[in-house]
């Protein structure tokens, strides 16, 4: 008879929890303040990026950060194997059930299917390169031909008179740097705003006393990077500038350049954060860079997807963008930028 | 040599072509940068041309570069260990490697592709696993010790060598008075012509096997220090990636065969050389480096058919000769 009774209840109990559990997911919004003995699980959100990189580990202590902010359970995630391995990770994401996910996506044109499967399970927004035909609710970032065009202003700082160019960068494939060195150019050509088009990586551009001579990718290989810029300063004894897109390449450059003893003849303008880079800056070997804010990518994704999740609307308008504006960094305020750095990272670490 | 004439007819053929089409290939700047990248590779290559000849595969080399290239900078840097302890560490790492390699193919008799495919995923996942996938280099600490990769000693006025070339030139000595000129080379090419024969005839053929091993990935130790030593910057998800085929490549073009017993330092040099030239061509010569591996793979691909073609006519005529005179008399 007890046990016939204990039954009962464990059932009507078991019944009760379920119902419970039911009304939380079809309103999720609902009675949050009210039940949290009832078990409403903490939210799971991922922060995928698009490669592994010192950037992204900035961008993972402003994740870090907003996650003990905002209270979710959030993880960030570097595919280590280009697209096949990111594709793997956001299929196993939304196996686990997770309900939200920022994605760098790497190749966005042909991830669009993925990134809308992932929307119908999910709620998912792009950070550090957009995929505009998605549905993505927002794109977290900066617009990287703008920040390009910032590059390209700081080439013309570099170099007044006008002169020869080479432009490194780890890979085109993706969307933010297509546009960036597109950036670049336009801006160092004196073109018009036009994010639409694309230069051969090939064709020698000229124009406003300026040669754009080429590009050159290494695709992550370092030893190919350095090599890449050695050869372009064998190749062009008396060229004037050397552009490096991605974190790892005004570093490789300045190691070209300083085993070549043409530090400083050569102007090196860089983009993003690499403790060489800003080295670079302070010895007055780097003319300057441009710098995103990793840390707020992390930092905003969290707490938007947060918000989403507790039925806020996205920001960001018709747009769809949320514009964590880009930087220039030069002589003048490198060491104000690198103290603010080390203190984000030393504060999750 | 005879046999590296075809190979290294490509080597000159390539640099005759791109010192026409570029006039800076003979500048001393990138004579000098190309030598110090072939004879990064080249110690690479003459490493797995060792397992080569025994008939053996190491693919883990691009992974013992990653895995010692990071942990160098990882333990001086980050672990503050003393420079002697730091480099003593990675050298009983590289070489330890190579014991566990060779004692796992000659006493559990596991094929050398799986021993070193694993080793491949092992080594590059340990390096990211202690580095937490961070990018590890010197900064501007250990310019001396650095001087080993980016030094250069006084050749001729206006030009010198660069201080990997002078590790390749031991390296190359020493491999060829091993294979050529002691006992333990005739064994290593019995071995890789015929296994059994070789046991038979009272070579220690497990020995020499896990012997082969410890220097190939010695020397990929080696390689892995002077790489970071040079370029400053390891990213243990892609330092070293691929290095294996490059060496691999550059040892089979020198005349190793992959069914052992073949092989000449002297040969592994050339491939390795004419890998680098290639690539440096590359740049120099068009503005596109998208199509570099279509280029590198057509260019070894004709060589090695010209080669193959070339020795068959070779063959042909001195069996046709033989004929004529057995003939006449």
């Amino acid at each position: 008879m007890k046990l016939h009774s204990f039954i009962r209840h464990a059932a009507l109990l078991g019944l009760i929890s379920i119902s419970l559990g039911a009304c939380n997911k079809s309103a999720p919004t609902e009675g949050g303040a009210a039940s949290p003995a009832s078990g409403e699980k903490t939210k799971k959100i991922a922060f995928v990026t698009n490669g592994v990189a010192s950037f992204w580990t900035i961008a993972a202590a402003g994740v870090k950060a907003a996650a003990q902010e905002f209270k979710i359970d959030a993880q960030t995630l570097m595919p280590a194997e280009g697209i096949s391995d990111q594709k793997r990770m956001i299929e196993d994401l939304l196996t686990r059930g997770i309900d939200g996910i920022a994605l760098s996506p790497i190749d966005p044109t042909n991830q669009t299917e993925l990134i809308n499967i992932a929307a119908k399970k999910a709620k998912v927004i792009t950070h550090d390169s957009d995929a505009p035909q998605s549905e993505r609710l927002l794109y977290i970032g900066m617009d990287n031909y703008k920040a390009g065009r910032m590059c390209g202003e700081m080439v013309r700082e570099a170099m007044p008179k006008g002169g020869t160019i080479m432009i490194f960068i780890g890979r085109l494939e993706q969307d933010n740097a297509k546009r960036r060195r597109q950036g670049v150019i336009d801006a160092v050509l004196g073109r018009p705003d036009d994010s639409n088009h694309f230069d051969e990586t090939s064709a020698v551009l000229e124009g406003n006393g300026f040669k754009i001579l080429g590009t050159l990718t290494d695709q992550f290989d370092r030893a190919k990077g350095k090599a890449n810029a050695e050869d372009a300063l064998a190749k062009y004894p008396d060229l004037g500038c050397m552009v490096g897109l991605f974190a790892y390449n005004p570093p490789l450059i300045l190691e070209a350049l300083s085993q070549s003893n043409k530090l400083g003849t050569v102007k090196l303008v860089a983009f993003d954060e690499d403790d060489a880079t800003l080295d670079g800056i302070q010895k007055g070997n780097v003319f300057g860079t441009v710098v995103q804010d990793p840390y707020m990518y992390g930092y905003k994704s969290v707490e938007v997807l947060a918000g989403l999740l507790n039925g806020k609307p996205a920001p960001g308008g018709a747009e769809k963008f949320l514009d964590i504006p880009a930087r220039k960094i030069r002589k003048e305020n490198v060491v104000e930028f690198r103290t603010q750095l080390k203190t984000r990272l030393g504060a999750t670490q | 040599m005879k046999k590296n004439l075809g190979i290294l007819g490509l080597l000159v053929a390539v640099c005759v072509v791109t010192a026409f089409l570029s006039g800076s290939f003979l500048s001393a700047y990138n004579v000098e940068n190309v030598l110090r990248r072939s004879a990064l590779f080249g110690i690479l290559s003459i490493g797995v041309g060792f397992v080569i000849i025994t008939g053996g595969i190491d693919l883990s080399l691009g992974s013992v570069v990653c895995l010692v290239g990071c942990a160098l900078p990882w333990l001086l840097t980050v672990q503050l260990w003393p420079l002697p302890l730091a480099l003593l560490a990675v050298a009983a790492v590289s070489l330890g490697i190579g014991l566990f390699h060779g004692l796992l193919i000659t006493k559990l008799r596991i094929q050398p592709f799986i021993v070193t495919l694993c080793g491949l995923l092992l080594y590059r996942g340990i390096a990211r696993g202690f580095t937490a996938d961070q990018t590890v280099g010197f900064g501007n600490e250990f310019k001396t010790l650095r001087l080993l990769a980016t030094g250069k000693v006084p050749f001729l006025p206006g030009f010198e060598l660069p201080a990997p070339l002078i590790f390749l030139a031991l390296v190359a000595i020493l491999a060829a008075i091993f294979l050529n000129r002691t006992i333990f080379g005739r064994y290593l090419l019995a071995l890789g012509r015929n296994p059994q024969a070789a046991t038979y005839s009272g070579i220690p053929t497990q020995r020499m096997t896990i012997l082969a091993y410890v220097i190939s990935s010695g020397l990929a130790g080696l390689g892995g220090v002077l790489f970071v030593l040079d370029v400053n910057s390891a990213q243990p998800v892609d330092f070293g990636n691929f290095y294996e085929l490059y060496a691999i490549a550059a040892a089979v073009l020198g005349g190793c065969s992959l069914r052992g017993g073949e092989g000449s330092v002297v040969g592994i040099l050339i491939g390795a050389a004419l890998m680098q030239v290639l690539r440096n061509m590359i740049t120099l010569v068009t503005t596109r480096n998208n199509v570099e591996f279509a280029i590198i793979g057509a260019v070894i691909l004709l060589g090695v058919v010209a080669d193959e073609l070339a020795r068959r006519i070779a063959a042909r005529r001195r069996a046709a000769h033989v004929l004529e005179t057995a003939g006449v008399r």
